[in-house]
């Protein structure tokens, strides 16, 4: 242990006080060993019996849902305006272009005047996330200048077919079947 | 055929002759043999992995057996393989930080803070001193969670399953605090070029430190399980021990390099971000066996724990990424007034900034040992080529050096105590 202190010491780029020695531990076997194998088995159980106490820190999932943070990002969600009921998106495609997976497909369309779509001149015909390739990285939230596009907080989104993990406009309009619980800011 | 006894322990080509010549020798040929054939002849081959629970993903352990001793081994990497890197160079620096953040999918933080430290390097742009405080606390943090799956698994793989149900009790605590702060629990894409995306949310600070508080006593309880345990001893002491000078060679960095006794830690030696704020130590074993391994990373989380109460403590205020609009996306609330930001947001998301050419290496100190990033730019806005250097790849080239004589249930300790991450060593 001795030499291998000395030899630290060749190294100027770190000074001795900032190096701390690891402790060697005890050595395996003898009497102390012997010891070990029941003394410091059963003062191990005291420690994981001591865990009892705690209480689990699982949940019953299915039944019990974990709350997210706010800033969850799950399932995206497509946004409407409260009062008019008009859709955000216009269509620009700015979210497909900063998507890194390339998951998101949008097909622009113009406004007609007399059945409005959308608040502003274009939009989006076909918005398809491909769910199956999407890393939830947000970026299309990051990215979109009108705030239609935001990552909700749905996580539960296991299906059978690939297929059926391409959400369309109207599926990412909806609003989802179950709320996935929040917690509050802080908790 | 004439290398004696002890050729086959350190011949390279073991395996290439016995996998040729084992088959199909029958005990009755065997007899009439001189010695060193015979045993050639014993030596067996058997593959460790891909799927075997003790390899931590999908690695493939070539290993010549004679009997229990290990008398070769090779690993063969590759089934994880992603072409990351390769990818990169597809994409704007902007859309390649989630990218390489799957390198290494335990120490995703650091795969970023290389890249975006590359990148801001090549750019030559200062982030604010919030930003680095931020990133020291999740860096730091995201050590902590990689410990702890390296000391659940690891354990486990010697028999202690308990353990593991309590680091990943632990290790879901830290996953809370990352998801609160960037919204995901793993990947988070936190870092971005310049500094961080966000603020910290309010009652951040009052949860994380619940946590410090309370994790130094759990990391206790941990080592007073494991230290004394005799099993635990009997696996780990005086047991793959590669001798210093060895490990230099094969250019093994981080807890491994720092167990043989070398005190080279990247935090301390070239201090980046605010690093060179904080007191901290760098723990280094003595003799470089699997328990200095064990108990220099045990003590690596007690450093981790002041580090972050430090940086939380000094936690500057002020803006958390700079204020460059060549670079960083414009404030939300500029892109309903200003027609300025609108054609900043526009362009930064559709192309991405430009980066003026050159080569820069990024080295940071990651959970497994010195993680680098290596960029070219080209003056365009994607990089020309990026390479990183990953520590799991290079340490696993001394886990041969540590196993050869040994018995093969020290491999598996051998192994848990290199903690190689296998999205790393393929990317
Ligand atoms: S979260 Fe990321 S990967 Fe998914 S659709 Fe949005 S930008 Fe694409
Ligand atoms: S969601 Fe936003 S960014 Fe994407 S097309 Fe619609 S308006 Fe443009």
């Amino acid at each position: 242990m001795a030499k291998a202190d000395t030899e630290t010491r060749q190294f100027p780029y770190l000074p001795d006080s900032d190096v701390v020695a690891v402790q060697r531990g005890p050595e395996p076997g003898g009497i102390k060993g012997a010891y070990r194998v029941f003394g410091e088995t059963l003062r191990g159980l005291k420690t994981t019996m001591a865990r009892m106490i705690e209480g689990p820190v699982t949940i019953q999932y299915p039944e019990e849902k974990t709350a997210v943070y706010p800033r969850f990002r799950g399932r995206h969600k497509l946004h409407r305006f409260e009062d008019t009921g008009l859709e955000k998106c216009v269509g620009c495609s700015l979210c497909a272009a900063a998507c890194p997976a390339d998951c998101i497909r949008v097909v622009a369309a113009e406004n007609d005047p007399a059945n409005r779509v959308s608040a502003g001149e274009r939009y989006a015909a076909v918005y398809e996330i491909n769910l199956s390739r999407c890393i939830f990285c947000g970026y299309c939230e990051v990215a979109c200048p009108f705030d239609a596009i935001t990552m909700g907080h749905d996580y539960e989104m296991a299906d059978y077919n690939r297929g059926d993990l391409i959400f369309t406009k109207e599926m990412l309009l909806a609003e989802p079947i179950e709320r996935t619980p929040l917690r509050v800011e802080g908790e | 055929m004439s290398g004696g006894r002890s050729a086959p322990a350190h011949g390279a080509d073991v395996i290439a002759r016995t996998s040729a010549e084992v088959v199909g020798t029958s005990p009755v040929e065997r007899t009439g043999a001189d010695e060193a054939f015979e045993i050639e002849q014993e030596l067996m081959t058997i593959n460790l992995g891909p799927h075997h629970p003790a390899t931590h993903g999908v690695l493939r352990l070539l290993v010549a057996l004679e009997g229990e001793v290990v008398r070769d081994l090779k690993p063969i990497i590759g089934y994880v393989h992603t072409g990351i890197e390769k990818n990169c160079e597809e994409k704007s620096y902007w859309k390649a930080i989630p990218f390489v953040e799957r390198m290494d999918y335990l120490s995703y933080f650091f795969n970023a803070q290389a890249f975006c430290g590359c990148v801001e390097k090549l750019l030559e742009l200062d982030i604010p001193p919030r930003a680095k405080y931020l990133r020291v606390i999740h860096l730091e943090l995201n050590r902590l969670h990689s410990h702890l799956v390296w000391l659940g698994t690891s354990a486990l793989d010697l028999g202690a399953m308990s353990m593991f149900f309590y680091c990943f009790r632990d290790r879901d605590r830290i996953l809370d605090i990352f998801e609160m702060s960037t919204g995901q629990r793993m990947h988070t894409r936190y870092f971005q070029v310049g500094g961080v995306i966000q603020d910290i949310p309010l009652g951040f600070e009052r949860k994380l430190r619940a946590f410090l508080k309370e994790f130094p006593s759990r990391v206790d309880q941990y080592e007073a399980l494991l230290t004394n345990n005799e099993i635990f001893l009997h696996r780990t002491k005086d047991i793959g021990i590669v001798p210093r000078e060895r490990l230099l060679e094969l250019g093994v960095t981080g807890p491994l390099l720092r167990a043989a006794g070398e005190p080279w830690d990247l935090r301390k030696v070239s201090p980046y971000l605010a690093y060179g704020d904080f007191d901290f130590k760098i723990p280094i074993g003595t003799v470089g066996d699997g328990w200095d391994r064990f108990i220099v990373r045990i003590q690596e989380m007690r450093e981790s724990v002041k580090i972050i109460e430090q940086a939380l403590d000094g936690l500057p205020e002020g803006p958390w990424i700079a204020d460059d609009r060549k670079v960083v996306l414009p404030p939300r609330h500029e892109l309903g007034t200003s027609m300025e930001s609108l054609i900043h947001h526009f362009k930064l998301v559709t192309e991405g900034f430009r980066v003026p050419p050159g080569e820069v290496y990024y080295p940071i100190e990651a959970p497994r040992g010195e993680l680098g990033c290596f960029i070219v730019a080209d003056g365009s806005a994607k990089p020309a080529r990026v390479h990183f250097r990953e520590p799991s790849f290079v340490n696993l080239q001394a886990l041969r050096d540590m196993c050869v004589g040994d018995y093969v249930a020290d491999l598996i300790m051998n192994l848990a105590m290199l903690d190689p991450v296998l999205g790393g060593i393929d990317r």
